[in-house]
């Protein structure tokens, strides 16, 4: 897979393998893209001359990549060595010891698609926006504007305004009808913002401390959120207040996913 | 041998290694951090909390194996000069 990648990327340079019998088909489908035979002829030789070199450079790889996947022989490290001038213990601090150099890596070159590097900022206002507080947040706000319009809606049907025990069929004034409305909007809007910005939050964490993203995330987080809002009022009250929170977010999750 | 003719030789066995590294860090994060649910195109949280987690990991083991094997190298060349100082 890696050898047919580097191939990819430089199309008609022998790639860089141990395995130097591999590098005849290369050439021989390098040659077939080329146009005019004396092109191809000339391009044919220099790959022979490269594959050459290489193949001598390749058989010390093979002996250094032998080298560096049997560490627990100690005497096989000497009879391996194909020229004895190579010093392995240097070659390898300099690859994976110490010493190698500080890369930079790029994609590119790596084996992905090229893509454009992402700026700082770029970077940070995405780190922003993946962030718990963030979603949070979001969430706090969309639970207001919900819990806004569902109070209003619900103060329409369920009015319990204007009732004045001397004369109760009397019918509310338009003034007390919107006081109710929107101090029953803004009392649903808060606790929905609340539960709303808790139940995030608490996803968010526990989904970045397990490092998954299944369904078990909304169900801890229910139970959490539902256990904290119970538990003001007694504990049997927060236990159910989890259990019954966290089977209403399992079923919001199976309908979801 | 000397150290600059092992810097060059390193140098050019480097671009394959870190080819083949990338690539196999690659596969081994995608299998143990990106579960075979498409259900959407972007990554989530889990996920890329994970994959930093398995990168981070990965260039550490990399790191300690490639200091404890130049160690192991070393030692191994000492006992081969003493060997060959030895019978020689």
């Amino acid at each position: 897979m890696r050898q047919n990648h580097l191939r990819s990327t430089q199309p008609c340079l022998p790639a860089l393998s141990a395995a130097g019998a591999a590098a005849t088909p290369q050439q021989q489908h390098c040659t077939h893209q080329t146009n005019g035979t004396n092109m191809r002829a000339l391009v044919f030789r220099q790959h022979l001359l490269e594959a050459l070199s290489l193949r001598n450079m390749a058989a010390s790889t093979r002996a250094a990549n032998a080298a560096a996947s049997n560490p627990q022989g100690p005497a096989s490290v000497g009879p391996s060595v194909d020229s004895p001038t190579l010093q392995y213990s240097m070659i390898l601090e300099h690859l994976i010891g110490d010493k190698r150099p500080v890369k930079g890596l790029n994609p590119a070159v790596m084996g992905g698609l090229p893509v454009p590097p992402k700026s700082d900022e770029q970077k940070m206002i995405e780190r922003g926006m993946e962030s718990c507080a963030f979603k949070s947040l979001l969430a706090c706000v969309g639970g207001f504007v919900l819990g806004g319009a569902f109070g209003v809606f619900t103060a329409g049907i369920d009015t319990n305004v204007g009732i004045d025990p001397k004369d109760p069929l009397r019918t509310p004034t338009a003034r007390e009808v919107l006081k109710d409305m929107g101090q029953r909007g803004m009392s649903y809007a808060k606790n929905f913002a609340i539960v709303g910005a808790m139940f995030s939050c608490t996803e968010c964490i526990i989904e970045s401390h397990r490092g998954k993203s299944d369904w078990k995330n909304a169900v801890y987080s229910g139970c959490v959120t539902g256990g904290a809002i119970g538990f003001r009022a007694g504990l049997k009250a927060g236990v159910l207040g989890c259990g019954g929170f966290a089977a209403f977010s399992a079923a919001i999750e199976y309908y979801l996913r | 041998m000397d150290p600059v003719k092992a810097q060059q030789l390193a140098a050019e066995l480097e671009v394959e290694m870190m080819a083949d590294m990338y690539n196999r860090m690659t596969n081994a994060c995608h299998r143990k951090c990106v579960p075979p649910h498409y259900k959407e195109a972007e990554l989530t949280k889990g996920e890329s909390v994970c994959l930093d987690r398995c990168v981070a990991k990965y260039l550490d083991l990399h790191e300690r194996l490639g200091r404890k094997l130049t160690e192991l190298s070393v030692q191994d060349e000492e006992m081969m000069r003493k060997a060959a100082v030895g019978s020689g």
